[in-house]
């Protein structure tokens, strides 16, 4: 039971007649990268809008570590599909935003900007504002300042959507370096097959609406994977044939 | 012709900074031509540039330009000071509030178009034609724009910053300070910007009707008494210092507002 870190439990989102989640139940251990990948518009957006808590459930609950989420008492950070840095401040003053809010000691919220800044190449741009970088680096900027909270819960919403390929790939690394160094539980969004194969241990397949959970795959290829190999083309295969809806 | 920009690898060609100085000249040129043509409707730009400086240094009803400009641009600050910050904080208070929004917003829509020149009688009949009546209206002129720039601002806010500060733990207060202020900041300052001009305005027209000193008066006086060069040099400074208060407000926003 202490593994567990969170616990879903019979979660239902429903917006007027449309039955968008239809009952799910999962567990996510702790410090483990999970991903939920489904067919586009199916609800994987909702589901971290609720556990995120922005959104309430028509009915199920959510437990982090035995208790009922909220994000004032649990450690969360959220990385969205769009950008989310803070255009008013510099990308320092952006990645200590969290720490600040949760009144960490000076010399910690210091020692973990640099470490941070220094693992996603970030100290160069410290003085900058989000209009003077470019998109992947902002986006950097997002995902530093929630590992810099090492948080409990990392939730991320399809957070490379708006970049190109070659900056995917390195943000991907960075992530899972992150991650390791963290130790915080991970759970990721994403449409992107392969992404999800490349980054999670485990993989939840979510069916079209009302959406349900079709299969929890484990992926138990060791890290760093080659997405060339045939472990990895096999297990990316068999999830686009359970979600592929053409 | 081959596009250039300052932002961009073009050179630009060495008569484009001239073409500020050849548009004023140009301008400068035909109302000399045009008082030329009839020197009892308008006087020349030599003529009225010599007026300047007499009135600079001679007193002009009773006081000189310079004070009739202090006398202004007092008021204006005054009122636009007031202005600003009540209006900063009703903006803040439509968006933040929806219980307030829906209960005195449609008063303000209704009070809103309101010419800010058609309260003068009425302020006069409430204030008397003292300092109180001009900075009042002044202050209608330019709270007005504060207001919707500032409510705009709240409207139009990107809803993920606030999601993203609450996941990261930030309260109310710390939204409203940390994240909706700044972030409407630019609103507010354009708000600010159009203010600043509406109360220049306005000062000027409520001078015209109830003053003894100002821009405004000078113009109404100068009107009376025939001497239209003393209405042109009132004229060009209205102008000239409208320009630069918009000049050193863009500069300021530049300093506060880098992002």
């Amino acid at each position: 039971m202490d593994d567990i870190k969170i616990q879903v439990r019979g979660l239902t989102k429903r917006f007027d007649d449309l039955l968008v989640l239809d009952n799910l139940s999962f567990d996510v251990r702790r410090g483990e990268f999970l991903s939920i990948v489904g067919p586009t518009g199916c609800g994987k957006t909702t589901l971290l809008n609720i556990l995120s808590d922005w959104w309430a459930p028509t009915s199920g609950e959510i437990l982090i570590d035995g208790q009922a989420m909220d994000p004032k008492v649990q450690n969360l950070a959220f990385v969205f599909q769009e950008s989310s840095a803070f255009p008013w401040l510099t990308v320092e003053q952006n990645i200590q935003f969290g720490m600040k809010e949760k009144k960490f000691p000076p010399d910690l919220i210091a020692q973990r900007t640099r470490e941070v800044m220094a693992l996603l190449g970030l100290e160069e741009a410290r003085n900058k504002y989000c209009h003077q970088i470019s998109a992947s680096m902002e986006q950097r900027v997002v995902i530093g300042r929630s590992f810099a909270l090492h948080p409990d819960l990392l939730l991320m919403d399809e957070p490379y959507a708006q970049l190109d390929i070659k900056f995917r790939f390195h943000l991907e690394d960075a992530i899972l370096q992150l991650s390791r160094a963290t130790g915080s539980t991970l759970l990721f969004v994403t449409h992107n097959i392969e992404e999800a194969v490349y980054l999670s241990e485990r993989c939840v397949i979510l069916s079209n609406k009302p959406t349900g959970i079709k299969a929890i795959r484990t992926i138990d290829l060791p890290y760093p994977r080659d997405i060339c190999s045939p472990e990895f083309v096999s297990i990316k295969d068999e999830i686009t044939e359970m979600i592929k809806w053409w | 012709m081959k596009h250039t920009s300052s932002h961009g690898s073009f050179q630009e060609p060495w008569w484009w900074k001239l073409l500020p100085v050849a548009s004023v000249a140009l301008f400068l040129a035909v109302w000399h031509g045009a008082a030329l043509c009839n020197p009892a409707m308008l006087p020349t730009p030599v003529e009225t540039i010599r007026s300047l400086f007499d009135m600079l240094f001679f007193p002009t009803t009773q006081i000189t330009l310079l004070d009739h400009v202090w006398a202004s641009l007092r008021r204006v600050l005054i009122a636009y000071g007031l202005a600003t910050l009540s209006g900063v904080l009703l903006g803040v208070l439509f968006g933040w509030s929806r219980n307030f929004h829906d209960f005195v917003y449609p008063i303000f829509e209704l009070l809103r178009p309101i010419p800010p020149i058609a309260w003068i009688p009425l302020i006069i009949m409430w204030l008397g034609i003292g300092e109180g009546a001009k900075i009042a209206i002044c202050f209608i002129g330019s709270f007005i724009p504060v207001v919707v720039n500032t409510f705009f601002g709240f409207t139009t806010l990107d809803r993920t910053y606030l999601k993203a500060a609450q996941v990261l733990g930030a309260r109310q207060k710390d939204l409203l300070l940390e994240v909706v202020l700044p972030g409407i900041f630019p609103n507010i300052l354009a708000g600010m910007k159009v203010a600043l001009s509406a109360g220049w305005l306005c000062v000027i027209a409520a001078e015209m009707i109830a003053a003894r000193e100002g821009l405004g008066y000078l113009i109404v006086r100068s009107m009376e008494s025939g001497n239209m060069l003393n209405i042109l040099v009132a004229l060009i400074f209205i102008g000239s210092i409208s320009a630069i208060l918009s000049f050193l407000f863009s500069k300021l926003e530049k300093v506060v507002c880098p992002w």
